[in-house]
């Protein structure tokens, strides 16, 4: 069997070509290897070999026009080269060159179904766009790192050209693309925790299993502008169903959302009522339903006129274990019916 | 305090007329067994014993709680504590244990509203292999196990079963460990937290127990605690079972017994004393705390307990779901912004491949070392087993009328919510989500 192939994408810079002011210049092709594509075969154990270096200015690849303007030309380099696996950077920190990568990595990957693989420094902006599709080795911030990411960028290539199994972030030295399966682990978790705390303790670097996430803030709504002319629905997160749970709603986990007729009711009865809901104690409010969707107090403001109208109906899910997707559909769903049906305000009860 | 465990290593159980343990062979007469424990069967009309050994193909179902049987030589007190006399203080001297064997209680807790009117409070199927893909997950896997299957009498209160269903067991692990008095154990091992070394950086083990009801609850000394102010532990209190659970809700992120009193971050901690940190002690709290007002006061008072102890470095377990967590997650808060340093261990969501949603119900940006126990949205494909052990049929989705599906054949659950441990709350099993 011959040697595997790769094409290998770098900048204009190392390339050759110039520094920023060839960042403009659009795709070359070289024959001959240069740069990381040079330093990289000797990893390989002449297992395989670069056929193709391709090259693009840094600007001429982050406009979209220009980028999309040689897309067939790529395309058709690396269909002749018969390549096994596409390779680019590494971009260290430098953010548009990172961000090209990542773009002509990406559409290799998902268009011409060829594995490829980069190398960059965590915080280059390009990771957070392209770490969940391709392959991203993690490398220094600067090409002084170049000798230490090569031989990973090198590993990585091969057997995403072999097309062997690909192990896990931690051991390949890639950034996890976000996918996490079960698996045992070679210590228990209490082994994990102590060693991790006396990591912490002494200063040592350690990486949480679990990576931490950001924060996304809700912006609330517009305060009601005059109550006597809103209407009013009611929302639950406490899981408040008739009796038999016709909507099959989960009590923990939940997928949907639950939507009931209350028109002409004065209060909810007990009996006829009941929450399924999987994280709290139930007895209360299957005594009083009300005490979840108060819709006894909420009829007496009504008649008062103090509210113009009562919604006919209201809405109820679990929130137990609900994830945050799920629950921004849920939401989702139940917002589109209130702005639909003119509902001004609602109240909503979580437990 | 110092306290030496004792291990008989139990290596088989067998059927016999009279109840003795030989050369690791545990003999046990269900006659003599039910002889003892009859006065304490109030609400219960039969009790059925069957052994389940690691490798069988044998499922347990309706599993409630585990028990690690033991028997306090000398020292003050006697094992689980508060149940059969005085609350005295234990941790010290001399226990026997049964070493490789554990006590399971199953029962199929009526579903009826007089005995569960509660969403919450009603014990889902709790479910062991013996074998086959999810044994590594429960530690019931790896131990000979002799369950206790209770035909509960009608009409009774949960908090009757709960009640009875415990003694009987506590006084079935007294009654076996105390075959192994007068005779030289397998191993022995000291528990002491007195030689200091002011080297070592000071680490204490927030332990945080669910207690929501009966069937959901943990009792102390013989006490559930629904009213614990956060308090200090000896460790050595656990490992004669201060702790008891009483929690049967969710099988995935209960942690029976068994763990309390072989709580594996609090051995961890143990081993590592003197080595690489001065393991302090354990506090102990209630998690699903009502309000956030409720939260922040239990963290608090958590955090300055450790600070009384001098600790820099704090880990923080808790069991039971999101709610627990926000409990958690709001001591590591206060941990940090008081200067001590925390670590944690939880299971995770995620969806199938890790990228669905958000990975934890709650986090604080304190929280920056976090163990993965394992995602809980996987599917897990149950294997056929030969003999099922509490029952013929699983009792699932109680809130959508009940699904009985037969034990016996496979069954392919979307997350691991019924299996027994599957949450890893303690750090017992080596489940944790790989990145990829």
């Amino acid at each position: 069997m011959g040697r595997m192939r790769a094409v290998y994408y770098i900048n204009q810079f190392y390339a050759g070509l110039g520094g920023e002011e060839r960042a403009d210049i659009g795709l070359n092709v070289f024959n001959e290897k240069k740069g990381p594509a040079l330093a990289i075969e000797k990893y390989w154990n002449d297992e395989m070999e670069v056929v193709k270096v391709i090259s693009c200015g840094d600007n001429f690849v982050n406009n979209d026009e220009k980028f999309h303007s040689i897309l067939t030309d790529i395309s058709n380099v690396i269909k002749e080269a018969k390549a096994d696996v596409f390779i680019a950077g590494p971009a260290f920190n430098a953010g548009r060159y990172g961000v090209a990568c990542g773009k002509i990595c990406s559409y290799v990957k998902k268009e011409m179904g060829i594995p490829s693989v980069t190398a960059m420094y965590y915080e280059n902006p390009a990771v957070n766009m392209y770490e969940k599709d391709i392959y991203i080795i993690e490398s220094p911030e600067t090409a002084a790192g170049m000798r230490k990411v090569i031989p990973k960028l090198a590993n990585l290539a091969l057997k995403l050209a072999k097309r062997e199994k690909i192990g896990a972030s931690r051991i390949e030295g890639y950034l996890p693309t976000g996918h996490r399966y079960n698996e045992f682990h070679d210590k228990t978790g209490a082994q994990r925790v102590v060693e991790m705390l006396v990591k912490k303790l002494n200063n040592q670097k350690y990486t949480t299993e679990v990576p931490l996430r950001t924060l996304e803030q809700v912006s609330p709504a517009e305060p009601v502008k005059v109550l006597s002319e809103s209407t009013i629905a009611m929302i639950t997160t406490g899981g408040l169903v008739p009796k038999g749970n016709p909507d099959k709603l989960k009590q923990a986990f939940s997928v949907s959302y639950g939507k009931y007729n209350i028109e002409g009711m004065d209060s909810i009865h007990n009996g006829r009522y009941e929450s399924i809901h999987g994280g709290y104690d139930t007895t209360l409010v299957d005594e009083d339903p009300n005490r979840l969707i108060p819709l006894d107090e909420l009829r007496g403001l009504e008649k008062e006129g103090m509210i113009k109208k009562i919604y006919n109906h209201f809405f109820s899910t679990c929130g137990v274990g609900t994830n945050v997707e799920n629950s921004k559909k849920i939401g989702r769903g139940i917002v589109t019916e209130l702005l639909n049906e003119k509902v001004d305000a609602a109240i909503l009860s979580s437990t | 305090m110092r306290l030496t465990r004792r291990y008989y290593h139990v290596k088989d159980v067998k059927w016999r007329d009279e109840i003795s343990f030989n050369d690791g062979i545990l003999s046990i007469s269900k006659k003599q067994l039910l002889d003892e424990i009859s006065p304490l069967m109030k609400s219960i009309d039969s009790i059925d014993f069957e052994i389940a050994k690691p490798g069988e193909s044998c499922r347990i179902i309706h599993a409630l709680d585990a028990i690690q049987p033991m028997y306090k030589v000398s020292g003050n007190g006697y094992s689980y504590p508060g149940y059969f006399g005085k609350a005295e203080t234990v941790g010290e001297g001399d226990t026997n244990l049964l070493k490789g064997f554990s006590i399971i209680q199953s029962a199929p807790l009526p579903w009826e509203t007089t005995s569960a009117s509660s969403g919450l409070l009603y014990p889902r199927d709790a479910i062991i292999d013996m074998s086959g893909e999810i044994a590594g997950i429960s530690p019931f896997s790896q131990t000979i196990n002799l369950v206790m299957i209770y035909k509960l009498k009608e009409g009774k209160s949960s908090a009757e079963y709960d009640n009875d269903i415990r003694l009987c067991s506590l006084k079935v692990s007294e009654i076996l460990a105390k075959t192994t008095l007068l005779r030289e154990p397998d191993e022995k091992e000291l528990f002491a937290l007195d030689e200091l070394n002011s080297n070592l950086p000071n680490v204490v083990l927030v332990w945080q127990c669910q207690n929501q009801g009966v069937y959901s609850n943990t009792n102390l000394y013989g006490q559930n605690i629904d009213n614990l102010v956060p308090t200090l532990l000896h460790p050595n209190e656990m490992l004669d079972g201060c702790i008891v659970s009483g929690n049967y809700v969710w099988p995935a992120f209960k942690v029976p017994t068994y763990l309390h009193v072989n709580h594996p971050i609090l051995l961890e901690l143990y081993r590592q004393h003197g080595e690489t940190i001065n393991f302090k002690g354990v506090i102990f709290s209630r998690s699903h705390n009502p309000t956030n007002w409720h939260k922040e006061r239990s963290a608090n008072f958590c955090v300055k307990l450790a600070k009384q102890l001098e600790a820099q470095g704090l880990i923080m377990a808790w069991e039971g779901g999101g709610n627990a967590a926000v409990d958690g997650m709001l001591t590591i808060q206060a941990a940090e912004k008081n200067g001590i340093k925390a670590t944690t261990i939880t299971f995770e969501f995620g969806g199938i491949d890790g990228t669905e949603g958000i990975l934890l119900v709650d986090d604080v940006p304190e929280a920056d070392a976090v163990i993965s126990g394992g995602s809980i949205e996987k599917q897990y494909i149950l294997s056929k087993m030969d003999r099922v052990v509490g029952g013929d049929v699983l009792r699932l989705n109680k809130e959508s009328g009940g699904l009985f599906p037969s034990a016996y054949d496979s069954y392919t659950f979307d997350n691991t919510t019924h299996l027994y441990c599957s949450g890893n709350q303690a750090g017992h099993s080596k489940l944790f989500a790989e990145s990829y």
